[in-house]
């Protein structure tokens, strides 16, 4: 009895060994362990000689454990291959898919779960004969954790045929196509990165994009490719800009070194309203050391980008908004209206210190209630859903010529050349000491706030953005403290008259410096013009110069009316200077229109109406249907970003044009930079609110149109185009 | 004139402005151990209950290792008898080693005072002392984030070293020969007198898990 124990143990053992041998050395495919399942795939059935070919080390892990990425994060280690193959053959470094940030209590690693595929560029000898085989033997090992680490390995092979030509796995064919959609795109935007200036300072990474374009991101995240590089669980800030998108990256115990490029992946998430796609691009920073004084005074520290940061309190961010409005004092649009009113106090002061106390005061309460009204406007806007920032008015081409005309008119008024109802602009000279006065003195400081407002626009943009993203309260709270600074000089010299006598005394030099005034408005008012014609064009351009001409007719015929000798005289003149007047303001209105808004230069690479792409309209669109064309349309903006990579990858690709043009498919490119509204009618049609939207129709009008995803693929265009 | 351009002429006023308003927002985000700073003070009992202050071994070299007897990596250096060689090295030359276990009760690694005795014994482990640190306040103020992670502070207690054990960040026993071992370069550094060569090194290894 006991030696059959024996026996049976000792042949259990035997199996037990024999299999351990097995599971230790012998090659296999798929291989199993207690966490993993690895296999390899390979992407074609056969390869030519000298030909390059995918191969995907797949591993499927259980619930819970995960594999690591190139930079595994806080701990862990990359999956690794060392490759056995047939002289001649070469293997290159796994392609990486995109990770996932994967939280171990305050810590973070970079790695995947379920399921991931590796893939790996394999090169077939080119001395190989069709006939031959392949025998690729991956010696894998990766280590796979949930709470605990287990390092484990399985030498993998699979033997790929040598044939006359590469043919593809048809079997195989979704597989490697979801493990490239898994990798991140190529980036469309250049890139720079700086060393920290010192080990505690951040790491500024920029992605080069237009502001607008910037400004749709909701969420950004760079995964680092050298560990350690940046801190892997520290949220990063991230912030608009004039060059693009700034991340300020914590900079980790192995910090980028000065004159080294910056290698990973980039994460952004756009906007609801801009697509809403999350997006993953492979980025290499070149190194550029003058980021810094880019980050330092730019948006990265004052914009605590939307989701990852939130490193301002509102205190804080009161503290900046006070500052912020002293000296916004100092704009050149804001400047001449800041004097005028310092010299109506200095007038005042040599009259009754009292009424100068009153004017200070409601100066105050009128830049502070313009300031509640513009965030008031805002917040509503955005309660209804529209996603705007500050700056919004100047994407309106009507408001940005309504604001020209305004600073040309002041521009006048402080040139001397007219004067506002007897009195001149804000209750300059004898007018002050009237009831006029109190009226004139509220009146400048809403006319502050608003000439104001074109000045602000490129440099609070962001850090009010930020406002904006906040609570109501919070938001209301940042502009009232912006608009106190803002009228805070004033505030103080109503609070202490005293401070008046250290004002220079009143003369004549007041007048000669109110009329050098008027060139800082006219400056601004050029400034507008500019972008005007960035806008819309020559033909907004043109129309922008003839209203001036005509607000300088309309006031030149204004001082007739005093001049006059006969009454009928003065009416002539009156109603001729509003005519002209009126004209002026009738081109408000057009500007804004279509016609206008045609003639505009695209922004969109300047693609819009290339050779291949025509511009959309309903007309164009309505007759092509007409003349039963088949249509493509492609709805986009120069800000949005999966339009950007979609037209890069997929649409200007070689095959998909080729295949445009092979199925005589017409293209017409619906440019909604500027939220044209026959494309934002069109956009409800397909129950959108924004762009990209692809729409396919077919040359039969009884067919349905196809819309195609957001994300486009080059295979996927040419499978709908196909499909026709 | 591109637009840049125009703004950067035409604005650069504002942006001076923008700048000196901004530059009060902007601050470190980074708060760990530096190299070359004090090394952050910390006093904890040791297996055999006795208090353990940093600051009582002034004027001798400290060598902190984060360690899990569950670990993969840990083994790979227990399993060899690399890490018992380091420390009988060191503490032979008159440096005090701290083990530090942080796994709070329920991870692995966790051992009270007479488990932690029990790993020393049966490893033939030779530090100084280990110190049972179930809240993590060193792992915290230390930044650790894997066994084994290797920390050496100087005899004015600064942090001259952090890092890995060495320069082969697998799990193999097999890679530790050919591999370069940062903490005994940087012992061999300090004992003659020069500064640490290679003073912050990649760390690899498992996650320390955190008291919450």
């Amino acid at each position: 009895m006991r030696q059959t124990i024996f026996k049976a143990s000792g042949f259990l053992a035997l199996l037990f060994g024999a299999m351990l041998a097995l599971a230790g050395a012998a090659s296999a495919n798929p291989v199993r362990t207690d966490h993993v399942t690895a296999t390899l795939e390979s992407e074609v059935t056969a390869v030519a000689p000298g030909e390059r070919f995918f191969v995907a080390l797949r591993q499927q892990i259980i619930p819970k454990w995960h594999t690591y990425w190139i930079n595994p994060g806080d701990s862990g280690l990359p999956t690794e291959i060392d490759w056995k193959l047939p002289a001649g053959a070469t293997a290159e470094p796994i392609v990486w898919p995109v990770p996932k940030r994967l939280p171990v209590g305050p810590l973070v690693n970079y790695g995947y779960e379920t399921d991931v595929r590796l893939l790996v560029p394999i090169t077939a000898p080119k001395d190989a004969r069709p006939g031959d085989t392949l025998r690729l033997e991956a010696n894998a090992r990766w280590l796979v954790c949930e709470e605990i680490c287990i390092p484990e390995e399985g030498v993998l092979t699979l033997d790929v045929p040598v044939g006359p030509a590469t043919t593809i796995d048809d079997g195989n064919r979704a597989a490697f196509a979801s493990a490239r959609a898994a990798l991140p795109k190529p980036s469309p935007f250049e890139a720079a990165a700086a060393a920290p200036s010192t080990p505690q300072a951040d790491t500024p990474l920029l992605i080069e994009m237009p502001t607008n374009m910037a400004a749709t991101v909701a969420e950004a995240y760079f995964f680092a490719e050298r560990i350690d590089t940046v801190v892997h669980s520290a949220p990063q800030k991230y912030a608009a800009g004039e060059k693009g998108l700034t991340l300020s990256l914590p900079t980790g115990p192995l910090p980028l070194k000065s004159g080294e490029a910056l290698s990973g992946i980039l994460r952004l998430v756009e906007k609801p309203e801009a697509g809403g796609q999350t997006l993953y691009f492979a980025v290499t920073a070149k190194p550029d050391a003058a980021l810094h004084a880019a980050a330092a005074s730019g948006g990265a520290a004052a914009a605590q980008g939307g989701g990852a940061g939130s490193g301002v309190g509102i205190l804080e961010a009161m503290g900046l908004a006070l500052l912020g409005g002293l000296l916004l004092n100092l704009m050149p649009c804001v400047f001449p209206i800041l004097s005028m009113k310092a010299l109506s106090l200095v007038h005042a002061a040599a009259g009754a210190r009292r009424t100068a106390r009153a004017h200070g005061l409601l100066y105050v309460g009128g830049v502070l209630l313009s300031f509640l009204l513009v965030a008031g406007i805002l917040l509503a806007l955005r309660a209804a859903g529209d996603s705007i920032g500050w700056g919004f008015q100047l994407q309106s081409s009507w408001f940005v010529l309504l604001l020209a005309y305004l600073m040309f008119a002041i521009g006048l008024n402080l040139a001397g050349f007219f004067a506002f109802g007897g009195g001149r602009l804000a209750g300059m000279g004898d007018s002050l000491a009237s009831r006029s006065g109190g009226t004139g003195a509220f009146f400048t400081g809403v006319l502050a706030v608003v000439v104001a407002t074109p000045c602000t626009a490129p440099f609070m943009g962001v850090a009010l953005g930020f406002a904006l993203a906040q609570p109501a309260l919070v938001a209301l709270a940042i502009f009232l403290a912006l608009g106190l600074g803002m009228a805070l000089p004033f505030l103080l010299l109503s609070i202490f008259p005293g401070l008046l006598r250290a004002l220079p005394r009143p003369g004549p030099w007041m007048e000669r410096f109110r009329q050098f005034l008027a060139f800082p408005m006219f400056a601004a008012a050029a400034w507008l013009v500019w972008v005007l014609a960035q806008q819309s064009g020559p033909t907004g351009l043109a129309l922008a110069l003839a209203g001036m001409v005509l607000i300088g007719f309309a006031v030149w015929l204004a001082r007739q009316v005093t001049g006059a000798q006969r009454s009928w005289g003065r009416i002539a003149y009156g109603a001729l200077a509003g005519l002209a007047l009126v004209a002026a303001l009738a081109t408000v209105p057009v500007i804004g229109s279509p016609v206008v808004a045609a003639t505009a230069p695209s922004t969109n690479d300047g693609s819009a109406a290339d050779g291949e792409w025509q511009a959309w309209s309903p007309d164009r669109f309505a007759a092509l249907r007409a003349e039963g064309k088949p249509v493509f349309v492609n709805f986009t903006a120069a800000w949005c970003i999966t339009c950007l990579v979609n037209e890069r990858t997929a649409l200007s690709s070689e095959t998909v044009r080729n295949k445009f043009a092979a199925s005589g498919v017409v293209r017409l490119k619906g440019d909604w930079t500027k939220r044209d509204p026959a494309i934002t009618e069109a956009l409800a049609r397909f129950g959108r609110s924004g762009v990209p939207l692809y729409v396919l129709y077919p040359a039969d009008k009884a067919k349905p149109p196809v819309v195609l995803p957001q994300i486009l693929t080059e295979a996927g265009v040419v499978a709908e185009l196909d499909r026709l | 004139m591109d637009k840049r351009s125009f703004l950067k002429a035409g604005v650069a006023a504002m942006a001076l402005a923008g700048a000196t308003m901004f530059l009060t927002g902007a601050g470190a985000t980074t708060s760990g151990p530096q190299v070359g700073a004090p090394a952050p003070a910390f006093t904890a009992k040791d297996s055999n209950g006795k208090t353990v202050n940093l600051a009582d071994f002034k004027g001798k070299t400290v060598v902190l290792e984060w360690t899990n007897n569950g670990c993969p990596f840990v083994r790979k250096h227990y399993g060899s008898g690399n890490m018992q060689k380091l420390q009988a090295e060191a503490t032979s030359d008159g440096v005090v080693w701290l083990s530090i276990a942080s796994s709070p009760p329920g991870y692995q690694g966790h051992v009270d005072g007479k488990q932690a005795n029990e790993v020393v014994a049966s490893s033939g482990a030779k530090p100084t002392a280990v110190v049972l640190d179930h809240d993590s306040t060193i792992a915290k103020a230390y930044q650790a984030r894997v066994t084994p992670h290797m920390y050496v502070v100087d005899a004015k207690g600064t942090l001259v070293y952090m890092g890995g054990i060495d320069d082969k960040p697998t799990a193999n026993p097999a890679d530790i020969p050919g591999a370069k071992n940062y903490v005994r370069a940087a012992l061999n550094d300090i004992k003659a007198g020069k500064p640490v060569s290679e003073a912050t090194t990649r760390a690899y290894g498992c996650t320390v898990h955190y008291a919450s």
